[in-house]
């Protein structure tokens, strides 16, 4: 019988350009923040395992061993604790490796921590940066980057399915709508559909990024942190905390091909509809159930295609859920109430972590006036590794 | 014997593999294969190499884009992309040249050495009209 | 009398220059940022909203904070020849500067460009309109162009795939210093101006006038904290 896991405190750092701080001083800030809501930060030394999830800090800030660094930051020594790089899934790799070892009874109190700092180089060397993701030699060598991946799958699933870049310019309205009453979210302002598509000036104001993707359609480059304390519910150790657990009911993960080229159809994400299965089978629950959902989207087609895979709505039919309003914030199952990757920004490593802490302020119902899901029960998050070849479901619950 | 062959000018080249037992082939270069469990060992040594054939030719464009935003090292306004299909059933992606690229149309795979990425030069795929 | 004669002495002789006409762009945001030349008796709030500018390094704000100040006020003092300032302005607050002067009948020699607002293009669309500027309304056959910092020179070098005009150095030389010079020439100014140049024009009275008293802003998002009514 494994142990139940629930979070306990949460912290994030407003997402944006922190260049000038240091990742890991980054990292301890919010920290402190979540150690701070979790009521624990004098009594800090019951965590008995840290998982930090960070991708690009060797490549970008020539730094390793991050979780030791961190450690230390955090004066939190002898704490286990270890680094966890799963390109962009880092974070939600970490959240279900800190499942695992309450669930497994190897630690009761674990602290989740996810951190990047992409500005400290130019767009240009973060985007070749995030394209080592890509097959060396069938991809990377090739010059494709993930604009060029994201641009090539929205013209398969666009053309297949009848989505409009109309349609992009709403989901990025819709984001910026949350993410601009998220005080987390690195774009605080929003966009209006006349200006970034109806206007005769929106070709030059929304210009093409990686056709048919524009600059309304990719999230930005952005620095951040989030942070999550989780703790074995079915021990005494949960009473040493002030808020009621928000439960991690399910979680499902998989894999498909490396090189999105070699998939059967590369329209379709088999790692994302397994994974989601996954998570629902063990959450006991049905897609019918998920309140809102936080999804991946660093090309906002990804919002759409993902939500199909998951099942919650038809294959090709997000569209007209998105145009009827239902993924809104007042609609019938919210979507990226963050404001998604496109809005709250995506500093690679903090996403995941981010993604779960989204569901735990909504669950707990203190998400900011104008953008809290009503009476919400589960939400679910969905944290790509690649482009859908790795991915991990989480699903958390009210009780 | 010495191979004098390796110092003469090389045709850049992108290779696909073929399994020795059973013949499936793939792109890019696998280790275990998929349908039958044999390995493949790079060095030969230890355990055979595999067979490699030239991809190059005849192929249709299945999805393209152009990416105006480059990453390092790229100092062209903009790249097209496209992936391929050969009729063997394998497929690449690449570069694009072609003006106007429309999904489903019949394109040639050529081999080009390029040095514009950071690090040393590589072969790339270039996907034209002809 | 003498006073005046030296004056005039110590001014550079001046071109008439076509005025730029007045147009808006809808930014993303839904704002209209209305697209127009400043006047010399407005020297006073560019000059302040550049100001705060001098203390951020990041991104080279400085030394372009810097330059631009000191180009305002030459040309408010009659000491540069033929400079134009063209001003974006959101609700009537500064949104952007770009300032620029004429050589001659045939060359325009692009100064700099400061944009204030992020992540809504300001400082792209203003370029845009500095060029069009200088090629469509002021007829010059093509403009010298230098940057400061890697983002202003990926966006302008290879978006308008400007040409690399370095190997002339020192005959061909940017008046801004000793540093790479590529040109915009009109071939691709025409070729590349439908996907870089926006606006619309005639701009309606009332909105107009709600550029008619440029204001400085108040918060800049280079600048964490600053609150300009608390300086």
């Amino acid at each position: 019988m494994t142990a139940r896991v629930g979070i306990v405190g949460i912290g994030q750092i407003k997402f944006g350009n922190l260049s000038e701080y240091d990742l890991v001083d980054i990292m301890a800030y919010t920290a402190t923040d979540a150690l701070i809501d979790a009521g624990i930060l004098e009594d800090r030394r019951i965590i008995d395992q840290i998982f930090v999830a960070n991708m690009l800090g060797g490549m970008i800030n020539h730094q390793t061993g991050i979780a030791s660094a961190l450690v230390s930051r955090l004066d939190l020594e002898p704490t286990a604790a270890e680094l966890v790089e799963n390109g962009p899934a880092s974070g939600a790799s970490a959240v279900k490796l800190g499942y695992m070892a309450i669930a497994s009874g190897m630690a009761n109190v674990v602290m989740v921590v996810g951190g990047e700092t992409m500005r400290k180089v130019t767009g240009w060397e973060a985007t070749d940066c995030v394209a080592t993701l890509g097959h060396p030699e069938a991809e990377y060598d090739m010059g494709l980057t993930f604009p060029a991946l994201g641009g090539m799958f929205a013209r398969l699933y666009m053309e297949r399915y009848g989505v409009t870049e109309r349609d992009l310019a709403l989901v990025a309205v819709k984001d910026h709508e949350n993410g601009s009453k998220n005080k987390y979210a690195h774009i605080d302002g929003t966009c209006t559909i006349e200006a970034i598509h109806d206007s005769p000036n929106a070709h030059v104001v929304n210009n093409y990024v990686a056709e048919p993707l524009r600059l309304f359609s990719v999230c930005p480059v952005s620095d951040g942190a989030a942070v999550l304390i989780l703790v074995n519910m079915d021990s005494p150790i949960v009473e040493k905390f002030k808020k009621k657990p928000i439960r991690i009911a399910g979680i499902g993960s998989a894999t498909d091909t490396h090189c999105m080229h070699n998939r059967k159809d590369p329209v379709e994400m088999g790692a994302v509809k397994l994974s989601a299965e996954r998570a629902y089978a063990m959450a006991e629950v049905k897609p019918e159930d998920i309140s809102f959902a936080e999804l991946h989207d660093p090309f906002v087609i990804l919002e759409l295609a993902i939500s199909e895979e998951v099942g919650l709505f038809p294959r090709g039919k997000a569209v007209e859920a998105l145009r009827r309003g239902e993924t809104g914030i007042d609609g019938r199952l919210p979507i990226n109430t963050s404001g998604g990757l496109k809005a709250k920004g995506h500093p690679v490593g903090a996403t995941g972590v981010s993604q779960v802490v989204e569901l735990v302020r909504q669950l707990r119902g203190k998400a900011e006036k104008g953008r809290q899901v009503k009476d919400p029960r589960y939400g679910m998050s969905v944290n790509f590794g690649g482009l859908a070849n790795n991915v991990i479901t989480i699903i958390c619950a009210k009780d | 014997m010495i191979d004098f062959s390796i110092y003469d000018k090389q045709e850049p080249k992108i290779y696909g593999y073929k399994c020795p037992k059973c013949g499936t082939a793939y792109y890019p270069a696998t280790m275990l294969c998929a349908k039958c469990s044999n390995r493949r060992d790079p060095s030969g040594i230890v355990h055979p190499d595999w067979d490699k054939f030239s991809l190059e030719g005849p192929c249709k464009l299945l999805t393209w884009t152009r990416v105006w935003a480059l990453p390092e090292g790229y100092d062209r306004p903009y790249l097209l992309f496209g992936i391929v299909e050969f009729p063997n059933g394998l497929r690449a992606a690449g570069q694009l040249e072609t003006e106007n690229p429309v999904t489903g149309m019949d394109l040639v795979a050529h081999v080009k050495e390029s040095s514009e990425r950071p690090g040393p030069p590589v072969n790339v795929f270039v996907f034209s009209d002809d | 009398m003498a006073i005046d004669a030296l004056e005039m002495k110590l001014r550079p002789p001046e071109i008439q220059l076509n005025p730029y006409p007045s147009k808006t762009i809808t930014l993303a945001n839904g704002k209209t940022m209305v697209v127009r030349e400043a006047k010399r008796e407005e020297c006073g709030v560019l000059l302040g909203t550049v100001y705060p500018l001098l203390g951020v390094p990041t991104d080279y704000y400085d030394v372009v904070a810097a330059r631009m100040f000191s180009e305002l006020l030459a040309w408010f003092r009659y000491r540069i020849a033929n400079e134009f300032v063209i001003v974006g302005a959101i609700d009537g607050v500064i949104a952007g500067i770009v300032t620029s002067r004429c050589v001659n009948d045939h060359l325009g020699m692009s100064l700099h460009t400061l944009a204030i607002d992020r992540g809504l293009r300001v400082g792209a669309q203003l370029f845009a309109a500095k060029m069009e500027h200088h090629i469509d309304y002021l007829n010059e056959d093509e403009v010298w162009i230098v940057a400061e910092s890697p983002i202003g020179f990926r966006r302008w070098m290879i978006e308008y795939e400007l040409e690399d005009r370095s190997s002339g150095f020192p005959n061909i030389r940017h008046e801004l210093g000793g540093v790479p010079t590529y040109a915009l020439t009109r071939k691709l100014w025409e070729k590349h101006k439908a996907d870089k140049c926006t606006g619309t024009r005639p701009v309606p009275a009332n909105i107009l006038a709600t550029a008619d008293r440029l204001k400085m802003p108040e918060e800049y998002p280079q600048i964490l904290g600053y609150k300009r009514s608390k300086q």
